[in-house]
């Protein structure tokens, strides 16, 4: 049995589909890389795993239970964390506090919780930054921020949306790393990323979305020559655009 | 039959006032993204700039507003300038209590010059309403109704018709795109609070001699003021020129067909309504 | 260590000044400032703590005036019980209150708020079976107590000091637990940024109603208070726009989300304004706006997260100097 299993999902903002009868499976222990042009509706594919919009149609369900309906944070609960494209860190309180609020998920006394926010703050080599304000931060660590918070929740399943916007390349080697690490700690993880270059390396499995809809799914090596990928992406140049060519 | 006609004239009459009020509300809204607390208060002072101009130099308030809507204009243009134009950057919540503090400075500033004490103004040529048709309509508001009918009008000539009401209407829209074409926003945030506030301490003043002048008559108009400027959609001139006639008329007829003590909530339960259910205003154009 | 001896020496400040002080005016600036300083309490757990700006906490000071009220008159319950249970009312009221307002946020809760603490007042006002209306319910005596076997002097403003003394004890033991525990974790979280709270797990709707509840229970205590120490109700003293806007200012000026914030704002804003009642029949709120446009523009923190730092600055000084030396 899949650990995540999303069936069927259907969300309409209005006329638009957003995203429109999609189905795929998280395996326990993998890295799912989910890509798609801008707008193809890959944030609210997480919204609406984690329970932020809930869907016209489909299940998702958590090792085999439906959590459609519940609110986002019995969803947390249940052990699916998610990172925010558009970083929301809790601006007004430091970094550890940051971190030790989403600690208090799994540890009620509060010593326990800054511990243990400390040991993941030492994973993404924020421990440094503890004491800072998270309004302080750069970008980079912001973003690392994002991911440590989800990670404090000691989550099953982790989705990542874009924690790689707007980094520079040295700082996506770092955190194409830090993935890799916490898969490695035992954590499943759904990755959406435009930085193709980093999910190749990195993901054991892609998904492709366009308008909504699944258009491919399949390991990295085959995706980037693939005919109906390259078309999404390039649109109706592909067309005049050389076949078997990586598209990054 | 002609109780409800009784009833639509004078909410209309009372309506036209408020809407001059909320406009002033909802352009201030419009450009710089604030809730003006204070905008009650600035109405209360219209009122009394007419009262004194009344007393102390026997200026007829439909005259003394001539002069008193620009002074308005040029206060509120300083009140920008040098009390407002370093917080509004601190964001919606931050204005709110500034002004809130605001508000409660000049009220209790009012309370200390002026006392608490009611006041009114007597015009001889008001004693008598005027009966058309069998309908009492009192002559000082249906003076009011007329000027407020036309600086209104005005106002909504000058931000249709001139560049410099399209640059206000542009910032209002799309800051982004206005600040690109070389609006220049500070200005146009400094004209518009001037604007807001004559309109606010016009209606004072033409409103003056229909009603109770006391210091802290400005925190129940501010609050009819959100209720206004919520029904006709936050930041939509026209939203809220129906909005002020609309809560003048639901005043005037809840208090004939529901009662009178509650006439009063009436306006506050639509307000909550709207906002749970309408939060772009009953006509849908304003923002949410 | 130095916090420890701070708060005895205060509160042994606190339990000796009628003694020593005994002008009547005075002891009743007093039970003011510890009366206004319960309310700021209240409204900085909702405003300060969970950032739910209320203009309209009067409806739980009003509920509790008027709970304790009505059951000493009607039904003779004593004050003690009276002004418990007038907390236990204002939760209520505040659960409906929180159902409807809590769907909007930032400034359009505010107005609300606004709204509601509007529509209670006229209700307040025009329910004459329960509320007598306009013209107020009035007591003229209060019961007989003996406190260790001497009658209790309620002519005397003293009594009322120790009893609003502990009131305010209570509620900053409480504030301070909050802000030592998960909740008030919880609560800033929710200030910070809704979605994100919940995105790891807390319930933001159920801490939200728990900041509502506690805040509506501190005011009620406070306003069953301020109905027997005034031996008076009507609707405008006790719901009015103008009492919501006090507490709010008190929380702001002293410092949102601290645990000494309202005492600092109450001091010196009740202080002040009712000094100047003394001389000047109105205008007392004039040092409340005044002040309100001071801290936001000068003092984000509220005059008491100044005091801290300053404090730390000093402190950061001397080890400078200590680490030189
Ligand atoms: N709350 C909303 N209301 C209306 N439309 C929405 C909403 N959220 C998303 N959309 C629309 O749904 C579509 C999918 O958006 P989504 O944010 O999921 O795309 P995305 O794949 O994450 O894009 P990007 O790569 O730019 O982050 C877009 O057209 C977007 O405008
Ligand atoms: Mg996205």
């Amino acid at each position: 049995m899949a650990l995540l299993d999303v069936e069927g999902l259907t969300k309409c903002f209005g006329g638009l589909k957003a995203v429109s009868n999609l189905s795929f499976q998280v395996n326990e222990g993998e890295i799912l890389g989910l890509i798609g042009p801008n707008g193809a509706g890959k944030t609210t594919v997480f919204s609406l795993i984690t329970g932020f919009v809930p869907p016209n149609e489909g299940k998702v369900l958590l090792e085999g239970k439906d959590i459609v309906g519940l609110k986002p944070y019995s969803i947390a609960h249940k052990g699916v964390a998610r990172t925010f494209q558009i970083v929301k860190p809790f601006r007004k309180l430091t970094v550890l506090e940051n971190v030790s609020l989403a600690a208090f998920l799994r540890h009620s006394a509060r010593k326990e919780a800054e511990a243990e926010a400390r040991r993941v703050l030492e994973r993404v080599e924020l421990i440094d930054k503890a004491a800072s304000y998270a309004s302080d931060l750069t970008l980079s660590e912001q973003k690392r921020l994002e991911i440590a918070r989800a990670l404090a929740t000691n989550p099953k399943v982790l989705l990542l949306d874009e924690p790689m916007g707007g980094l520079n390349p040295t700082e996506i080697d770092h955190a194409s790393i830090l993935v890799r690490d916490i898969c490695k700690s035992g954590v499943t993880i759904v990755w959406v990323e435009h930085v193709l270059k980093a999910i190749m390396n990195s993901c054991h499995r892609v998904i492709v979305i366009h308008h909504g809809e699944k258009i491919a799914d399949m390991p990295p090596e085959q995706i980037v020559i693939n005919p109906v990928v390259i078309e999404a992406y390039l649109g109706k140049k592909a067309n005049s655009y050389k076949k078997g060519e990586p598209i990054c | 039959m002609e109780t409800l006609v009784q009833s639509l004239v004078s909410g209309i009459l009372t309506g036209s006032l408020y809407a001059m009020i909320g406009v002033g509300l909802t352009i201030i809204f419009g450009v710089m993204r604030i809730i003006n607390m204070a905008h009650g208060d600035m109405v209360m002072l219209g009122m009394y700039s007419s009262f004194w101009a009344l007393t102390l130099w026997n200026i007829d308030p439909f005259v003394s507003i001539v002069f008193w809507v620009p002074v308005a204009f040029l206060i509120g243009m300083l009140t920008y300038r040098f009390l407002l134009k370093k917080i509004v950057p601190a964001g919606e919540l931050n204005t709110l209590l500034y002004t809130a503090g605001l508000s409660l400075f000049v009220s209790n500033l009012a309370l200390l010059v002026w006392t608490g004490d009611y006041r009114t103004i007597k015009l001889d040529y008001a004693v008598m309403p005027l009966r058309p048709f069998g309908i009492a309509v009192p002559i000082p508001l249906a003076i009011a109704f007329g000027m407020a009918i036309l600086i209104t009008a005005l106002l909504y000539w000058f931000l249709v018709k001139t560049d410099t009401g399209r640059a206000i209407r542009a910032t209002s829209q799309e800051p982004m795109a206005a600040a690109l074409m070389g609006v220049n926003a500070a200005q146009m945030e400094m004209l518009t609070f001037g604007l807001g506030t004559a309109l606010a301490c016009g209606a004072g003043v033409l409103l003056a001699p229909s009603l109770y002048l006391y210091p802290t008559v400005g925190e129940i108009l501010v609050a009819k003021c959100f209720v206004i400027v919520v029904l006709g959609g936050l930041g939509s001139v026209q939203g809220a020129i129906a909005g002020g006639l609309l809560l003048g008329v639901v005043e005037s007829l809840g208090a004939v067909y529901v009662s009178v003590p509650y006439k009063d909530a009436i306006g506050f339960v639509i307000f909550l309504l709207v906002l749970l259910f309408r939060p772009s205003g009953l006509f849908g154009v304003g923002k949410s | 260590m130095k916090k420890t001896v701070l708060i005895i020496i205060g509160l042994i400040v606190l339990g000796i000044a009628p003694l020593v002080v005994r002008s009547p005016f005075f002891v009743h600036l007093m039970i003011m400032v510890l009366m206004w300083t319960v309310l700021g309490a209240s409204w900085n757990i909702l405003g300060g703590y969970a950032g739910q700006v209320s203009f309209g906490h009067a409806t739980f000071l009003g509920a509790g005036a008027y709970t304790t009220m009505i059951l000493y008159l009607s039904c003779g319950v004593d004050p003690w019980y009276g002004i418990f249970i007038g907390g236990i009312v204002a939760v209520l009221i505040s659960l409906p209150i929180g159902f409807i307002c809590f769907r909007l946020r930032g400034p359009y809760f505010s107005l609300s708020t606004l709204a509601v603490a509007e529509i209670v007042r006229l209700v307040a006002l025009n329910w004459e079976s329960l509320t007598a209306g306009p013209v107020g319910l009035l007591i003229t005596t209060l019961p007989q107590v003996s406190f260790f076997g001497k009658a209790i002097n309620w002519e005397s403003k003293v009594p009322f000091y120790y009893i609003i003394a502990i009131i305010t004890l209570i509620a900053l033991i409480i504030t301070y637990i909050v802000s030592r525990t998960r909740v008030g974790a919880y609560l800033l979280a929710l200030r910070e940024d809704i979605d994100s709270a919940e995105s790891i797990g807390i319930n933001t709707v159920k801490a939200r109603v728990v900041a509502l509840a506690l805040s509506a229970f501190l005011a009620g205590i406070a306003g069953g208070f301020y109905a027997m120490y005034l031996r008076y109700v009507d609707p405008d003293a006790v719901f009015s726009i103008g009492l919501s806007v006090e507490m709010l200012f008190i929380a702001v000026v002293g410092g949102l989300a601290t645990v000494g914030g309202p005492l600092i704002g109450a001091i010196v804003l009740v202080t002040l304004g009712e000094s100047f009642r003394e001389h000047f029949l109105s205008g007392h709120l004039i040092f409340y706006g005044f002040f309100m446009m001071l801290a936001i523009r000068y003092m984000p923190d509220g005059v008491w997260g100044r005091i801290n730092t300053l404090f730390k600055k000093l402190r950061l000084k001397k080890d400078v100097n200590h680490g030189t030396a």
